[in-house]
């Protein structure tokens, strides 16, 4: 029993618990190196197809006031000629998995005030096919990460439109 | 030789408990690291897969949206299943009194949209899937701003259009969607709905340029 006892304790040409221990506290680092590398390139990938939905949205909304501008347009209308930057809309950016507690992630999108430009100030000729104005204009669009839990910045996408009003 | 003979055959190695523990312990990491390289590669199979399907759903949102900022007119029908037919009419780059017209379909069988019968993309879906994987086409629609939407504000507001404007404003909404089937016992189906959206103002209907006149 003594001699097994022996045996067993014995450090000679093999690993001893010490070593062990060490061995998989290096394994088990590693792992959780890799596991927070995979981690963090699904999150960058979540983020890019945010990012990408967030670029979508504020296209569509330049595209909208475009159309507004081109022929639903009053120049009147203070209201919409400010923009609504005070209080901007608000539009479901990720819709995530229902089965889970995950909020949805939402932006906001707001315009800047539409300023009219005119074509003398570029050239001298003075416009074309009667067009003598063009409206500048930009569009906000920003939200929160999920994983930003200080909410200091928000992503922001910042669009530029320009348009003339329809001459039909 | 004698001090050889004495290495080989002395007893400092391991003992049969400390072996029985090395290949537990060994068995239990490759077991681990195999389950986690198959998880791994089914990921990266997913990721992958999904990845063609973006590429191909902003293709074809892109090239119908610069189509629809090019085009003087359009007509939408129904298609089959959650799909509508349309037909972008343009004119001739050369001759502005001739025009012509791009029929867009989609075909939800072969997962294919097409242009004149002619597909966007020949590559997708890919020739050679994965075992149990395939790719549908669940929605292609064009309809009116505010139409179809879930933005109740947008819905709102389209009443409070003129007709020009909502003649000419559309949203393009594209959905596949991405399923493997569980091939192996053990496995679960998955499946992967992805929505490509743009809405898109129709410049030149509302010009001088759809009626031809370009002097």
């Amino acid at each position: 029993m003594n001699a097994f006892k022996k045996k067993w304790q014995q450090d000679e040409g093999s690993i001893d618990l010490i070593q062990l221990f060490a061995g998989l506290l290096i394994i088990s680092i590693a792992a959780v190196g890799t596991f927070q590398a995979l981690f963090y390139g699904y999150e960058q990938m979540d983020y890019q197809m945010r990012y990408r939905k967030a670029i979508s949205v504020a296209r569509s909304y330049a595209e909208y006031w475009q159309g507004r501008i081109h022929t639903d347009f009053d120049t009147a209308n203070r209201r919409m000629m400010v923009g609504n930057l005070g209080d901007p809309e608000v539009h479901l950016l990720d819709e995530r998995d229902p089965s889970t507690d995950l909020d949805d992630v939402i932006c906001e999108v707001a315009y800047s005030q539409i300023v009219p430009h005119s074509y003398e100030a570029l050239d001298a000729g003075g416009g074309d096919e009667g067009i003598s104005e063009y409206y500048l204009f930009e569009v906000f669009v920003s939200w929160y990460e999920p994983n930003d839990l200080t909410r200091a910045v928000p992503h922001l996408i910042t669009f530029q439109a320009a348009m003339v009003q329809s001459a039909m | 030789m004698r001090g050889k003979k004495l290495k080989i055959g002395n007893d400092k190695g391991w003992t049969l408990v400390e072996a029985i523990l090395s290949i537990v312990i060994m068995s239990i990491m490759v077991l681990g690291l195999t389950v986690v390289l198959m998880a791994f590669r089914e990921q990266l199979d997913r990721s992958w897969s999904i990845r063609v399907m973006d590429q191909y759903g902003n293709d074809v949102v892109e090239r119908l949206t610069h189509e629809l900022r090019n085009a003087v007119d359009v007509n939408v029908r129904n298609g089959i299943g959650n799909t509508h037919k349309i037909d972008i009419t343009y004119l001739d780059p050369y001759r502005h009194d001739v025009k012509f017209t791009n029929s867009w379909r989609a075909d939800v069988r072969s997962a294919k949209v097409t242009i004149n019968n002619d597909p966007i993309d020949r590559t997708f879906p890919p020739t050679s899937p994965g075992r149990g994987e395939y790719f549908e086409i669940g929605q292609f629609t064009l309809t009116p701003y505010g139409k179809l939407t879930p933005n109740n504000r947008e819905h709102q507001d389209s009443f409070q259009r003129n007709e020009k404007f909502m003649a000419a404003t559309w949203d393009i909404r594209f959905q596949l969607i991405y399923t493997r089937n569980a091939v192996n016992p053990g496995e679960r189906k998955w499946s992967y709905v992805k929505e490509y959206y743009n809405r898109v103002y129709m410049r030149n209907m509302n010009l001088a340029v759809s009626e031809g006149i370009t002097d």
